[in-house]
């Protein structure tokens, strides 16, 4: 099994989950999760925070808009 | 300001275009329409994030695209273009529409522990996993507004994060912030937004408590 406990795994889960873990410590993470369950858990949710920001938290873009950047750009400065 | 709609097109006035140093250059103006203009369907609801109302934030936009296009000819090709706009973003935010009203720089974090949302829904739920079932209930409106009361260094932290991926030294070069802000803003961030979205389901009753 992976050396790495519970609360180690937990301190660990943002960085986890953000990607910056050395791939080396990422992949005792992965592990840890595969088989505990409160953990894999745990991780499952605050990755689905990390969603909710990006699924919910976009827009369209205004229907106008990109035509009045290019007159911005084609304008001569003031 | 306004009379900007009559005025020449780049190009037929060289005098202007050599004052804005921009590109003469016919290539350099279509390298940035094929891979800058496109950018803006990331950049918009970046601004709109920012500025919390949309006027702003096609200003905000706007007056971006204007400094990226004088400036496009000191963009080195190969690094990351999208890292760039939103670098000068955030710069033009900042400089020229951030409120002047006082807002906190800072999260009020002292009292809200790692797990808080979690823990909190755990303790009101009945089923394995259902902490995350009840953040799929949480409507739009309430996340957006958990986010847009972050202060703004936090809340483009998390938006870089988790939104664009961004790694952590891309977001400290960004924000022009070193990594451990970065990551100071981000888990400090978080804490807060998990307590705002707590509060925000307890008011619409997704839970009983």
């Amino acid at each position: 099994m992976s050396g790495i406990d519970c609360e180690h795994v937990l301190k660990e889960i943002e960085l986890y989950l953000d990607g910056e873990l050395d791939p080396s410590v990422s992949a005792q993470l992965d592990q840890h999760l595969a088989t505990c369950t409160p953990c894999a858990d745990r991780s499952d949710f605050k990755r689905r925070l990390k969603l909710l920001i990006s699924e919910r938290c976009g827009c369209d873009v205004p229907e106008d808009l990109m035509q009045k950047i290019r007159a911005r750009l084609a304008a001569p400065p003031h | 300001m306004a009379s900007g709609a009559t005025g020449s097109i780049a190009g037929s006035d060289g005098r202007a275009a050599a004052r804005e140093g921009q590109a003469e250059d016919p290539e350099l103006r279509a390298r940035f329409e094929r891979e800058v203009l496109p950018l803006l369907p990331s950049l918009y609801p970046a601004a709109l994030r920012m500025t919390r109302n949309p006027a702003d934030a096609e200003d905000l936009v706007q007056e971006t695209y204007l400094r990226a296009y004088r400036g496009f000819s000191g963009f080195r090709e190969g690094t990351n273009l999208k890292a760039w706009m939103y670098r000068i973003l955030t710069n033009t935010f900042i400089n020229s529409y951030r409120k002047r009203q006082r807002e906190p720089v800072t999260v009020q974090d002292d009292d809200i522990e790692d797990w808080f949302l979690y823990d909190r829904l755990g303790g009101t739920a009945t089923e394995e996993s259902a902490e995350s079932e009840v953040l799929e209930r949480i409507p739009d409106e309430d996340i957006r507004g958990a986010l847009e009361a972050l202060p703004e260094g936090f809340r483009m932290a998390v938006w870089l994060a988790d939104v664009e991926g961004f790694s952590y030294k891309e977001i400290a070069e960004i924000l022009d912030i070193p990594i451990g802000t970065v990551m100071s803003r981000l888990h400090r961030g978080r804490r807060a937004l998990e307590k705002a979205l707590w509060e925000r389901v307890r008011e619409r009753g997704l839970v009983r408590d």
